[in-house]
């Protein structure tokens, strides 16, 4: 039985008549990297601040380590890093002196490792902090962050304004901290980053989180991109209902297939004398899409 | 224009007057206002010439002189007289804010939340948004002068002319302006809005304080001050113009040199040299409240060290306020030397009382801007990180609380220490004790706290609304000081927290109100921190 590090049930929030959260359940297991990812203005922020004691939650329940985010905050910010999306930092301390703060904010010292990240991340500390571009704003927060010996990292589309070099090194952070068996929450729009670093994904749209699991498991629930050239004619496919965006041009033909009736649709083709086949399983780009796509479509038939 | 240095300097004007044009009608209705409505009731105010007397000696007492500059009129004395001499030092401090506010608002601000960037990008001239914030100036104060003469006009107060009204309105124009102008320098040499701003209103600080000391001491030398140039003017006496011809000349020069610089320097950055920053925080950074004070640090000191000097400035002229001997020889001689001593010292405390008013005024300003970070800096992104660390929010909330009401109750010693120190020296042996004046600090400081406990209450359960919290000082000031002479009510006075506080330091200390103020005062701070941990923190 694994141990769930975040623990989120039915979480609510409203600002006034505004509802931001309508229905966030979520779990983060220990030693995992959960992703979180959705549009913008979906909830991801506020689901971040809520969890942070920032904002104050308007139902369910939220949980980290076991402690109330709202009632134990201090308790649990002792074992927890985070980086917000927008980086903001009092304009007259030196980058130095902010990573120092943080450190010391929570009881721990500017150590080796902190040189160490500094150095990676190429950020000149004794410069003031007016004087940094975002990406470097993002530096700061992110070497603070890492350089904290904590047990839940959240990160909030933290490479945003990071070149590639950097989001590189970035992604060798966050791998050094699962392999250490950390537990990170990592919120993005780089749906690459997520895929190549994530145990489990959540999708959240308009308040509400729509699928939560493993890219593996979200691959069974979507379409498998399939491209078929065959001897005999395949339009009779197009009429199969597993079948969408049936495309035919001369004797090669392109269509996507619900995962769960692959095997019927293979089946239904070998009669036909198929020459070539291709099937590609679907990306985290195309589940997203599909997600989304989908959402709008229920959404515009309950209008 | 031909010159591409200048393009589109018209349209960002226009752009400029959209996006002000709510703030610029406030400041008017502030500004004129105040003018036309003190005119129209001077007369009610200081027609019996018994009234006119009394107003007149008060005016020309040295507490006076130093706040509103000189009554330099001659006989026979008019209402008119009395408004200008009421009101031009002061509504020249007014106008010279307004224009300090216009004046960076237009430039910096933009430039620090990135809009110039934006603007610059497009097919725009290199000097044309600096160019548009002159010319947007330009008008708000044509318009307030044109208003303001209006509104004299309209008012027709016994002894004022059309000559008069015209060079008040037009004066104050181009005294504002004068301001302004500094400011657009100011913002050329400061790298932020925050550091331009402190540095205009250090300008402003410094000219008024120097004319305080000078209309003191020897009017002649006022004329050194620049801010002294506004009261050259004589209304409704002379009427004299050029000292606004000077003001346009110096309007030129500045705002010329502003352009110049503006058009050498970096978008988003100033002039001024930046030192490097430290590689690792000292030992001292370590929590909150080393935080908040490594962060106010230098405006802390700035107005520490000014409030000292402003009452040395009052203090040294205790020995020319308090001399009996000069201002009235014959009941000098009449009353004996003991009695002359003692009447000596009762002018001074009376002096003494009414310039506490102004320290406590301005204490609380630098108190008040510090609990603001509570949530400016919210609001600003800084505190987001701060938040996710094992600090709690009462640390962060009394961290700022504590620093902003400590640095203003020794803003407050201070003023005070620094008008006992020199008011010894000036008065020789006729000096009062130390203990004398600190009646003073212990009679305002529970005033104080009870002005920051209702600012901490405000932040804590209305963030968006905490700069209500600043009419307090400003009433404060306003019916404390010209209260009296406009005739308001008790109960008027009584609306702000100062106004509860008995004549100290001519009458001891009421320790009963005193303690009971104090609780109320902290009693508020612990209110506005429990409003402050059960809401959402502001996000932007």
């Amino acid at each position: 039985m694994v141990q769930p590090v975040v623990e989120i049930k039915q979480l609510q929030k409203h600002f006034g008549k505004f509802q931001a959260l309508k229905d966030i359940t979520l779990t983060v297991n220990t030693g995992e990297v959960f992703g979180f990812i959705g549009p913008n203005g979906a909830g991801k922020s506020t689901t971040i601040r809520t969890l942070l004691g920032i904002l104050k939650k308007s139902g369910g329940t939220a949980t980290i380590f076991g402690q109330d985010v709202w009632r134990d905050a201090v308790a649990i910010h002792k074992r927890l890093a985070y980086v917000p999306g927008d980086v903001y930092l009092w304009p007259n301390l030196s980058g130095g002196e902010v990573i120092d703060l943080f450190l010391k904010l929570n009881d721990q010292k500017h150590s080796s490792r902190t040189d160490e990240l500094i150095k990676a991340f190429e950020l000149d500390v004794s410069k003031k902090c007016h004087t940094y571009s975002k990406g470097n704003r993002q530096k700061v927060a992110l070497i603070a962050a890492f350089s904290t010996a904590a047990d839940l990292y959240i990160f909030d589309e933290p490479t945003s304004g990071l070149d590639p070099l950097m989001e590189e090194i970035f992604q060798q952070q966050v791998l050094a901290l699962k392999a250490a068996g950390k537990s990170v929450l990592l919120s993005s729009h780089i749906l690459s980053e997520v895929e190549h670093m994530c145990d489990r994904i959540g999708i959240i749209r308009d308040g509400r989180i729509i699928e939560t699991g493993t890219l593996d498991d979200m691959r069974q629930l979507s379409r498998t991109q399939v491209t078929v050239t065959a001897v005999k004619s395949v339009k009779q496919l197009a009429d199969n209902p597993a079948v969408h965006g049936f495309k035919q041009t001369g004797d090669k033909a392109t269509f996507a297939v619900d995962s769960e009736a692959l095997g019927a649709v293979i089946a239904a083709l070998a009669p036909l004398e198929v020459k070539t086949l291709q099937s590609t399983p679907p990306t985290l780009e195309d589940l997203f899409m599909r997600y989304y796509n989908q959402q709008e479509a229920t959404a515009d038939e309950q209008h | 224009m031909s010159n591409t240095k200048y393009a589109k300097t018209g349209f960002l004007l226009r752009i400029y007057l959209r996006r002000d044009w709510l703030k610029i009608v406030f400041w008017l209705i502030g500004v004129v206002g105040l003018m036309a409505g003190a005119a129209g009731k001077f007369d009610t105010l200081y027609g019996s010439s018994k009234a006119m007397n009394s107003i007149i000696t008060t005016l020309r007492t040295p507490a006076m002189v130093s706040l509103l500059g000189p009554f330099t009129a001659s006989k026979p004395y008019t209402v008119a007289n009395v408004y200008a001499a009421e009101m031009m030092v002061f509504m020249g401090l007014f106008v010279a804010m307004m224009n300090i506010y216009f004046a960076i608002h237009a430039t910096r601000t933009d430039e620090d939340s990135g809009v110039t960037e934006l603007v610059r990008a497009r097919a725009v001239g290199r000097n044309a948004s600096l160019t548009a914030a002159i010319f947007e100036l330009i008008l708000i104060n044509l318009i307030a002068g044109v208003l303001e003469a209006l509104g004299l006009q309209v008012s027709g107060m016994s002894g004022s002319n059309a000559a008069g009204n015209w060079l008040f309105g037009f004066g104050l124009a181009a005294f504002g302006l004068m301001f302004g102008a500094f400011s657009l320098l100011a913002a050329q040499l400061a790298s932020s809005s925050r550091g331009a701003t402190m540095l205009s209103y250090l300008i402003l600080g410094v000219l008024f304080v120097a004319r305080m000391g000078t209309d003191v001491q020897n009017t002649d030398l006022t004329w050194w001050t620049i801010y002294g140039w506004i009261e050259k003017l004589d209304i409704y006496g002379q009427n004299i113009w050029w000292p606004v011809a000077l003001m346009v000349i110096l309007i030129v020069l500045i705002g010329g040199l502003a352009v110049r610089l503006g058009a050498t320097r970096d978008v988003g950055a100033g002039l001024l040299p930046q030192r490097a920053g430290r590689r690792q925080a000292s030992v001292w950074l370590r929590g909150p409240l080393s935080l908040i004070a490594c962060l106010e640090r230098t405006s802390t000191i700035v107005w520490l060290v000014a409030l000292f000097i402003l009452g040395a400035t009052y203090g040294s002229i205790f020995g020319t306020a308090g001399d009996l001997m000069k201002t009235n020889p014959t009941m000098a001689k009449l009353i004996g030397t003991t009695a002359v001593t003692q009447a000596n010292r009762t002018i001074v405390l009376a002096f003494a009382n009414k310039l506490v008013i102004i320290f406590v005024v301005l204490a609380t300003i630098p108190g008040l801007i510090t609990l603001f970070r509570l949530n400016r800096d919210e609001r600003n992104g800084y505190f987001e990180q701060l938040h996710a660390k094992a600090v709690s929010r009462g640390q962060l909330y009394f961290s700022i609380a504590a620093f902003g009401l400590v640095s203003a109750i020794v803003a407050l010693l201070l003023g005070i220490l620094g008008m006992y120190a020199a008011g010894a020296a000036s008065m020789g042996t006729e000096a009062l004790t130390v203990g004398r004046f600190m009646r003073a600090f212990w009679g305002y400081m529970p005033a104080l706290i009870v002005t920051f406990g209702i600012a901490a209450l405000l932040a804590g359960l209305l963030p968006k609304f905490q700069n209500v919290a600043w009419v307090i000082p400003v009433y404060g000031l306003i019916s404390l000081y010209l209260g009296p002479l406009l005739d308001t009510p008790k109960w008027a006075t009584r609306i702000s927290p100062y106004g509860w506080v008995n004549r100290v330091p001519i009458d001891s200390v009421a320790w009963g109100t005193a303690s009971w103020m104090t609780v109320l005062g902290l009693g508020l701070i612990v209110l506005g921190y429990l409003a402050y941990t059960h809401r959402d923190l502001t996000t932007n």
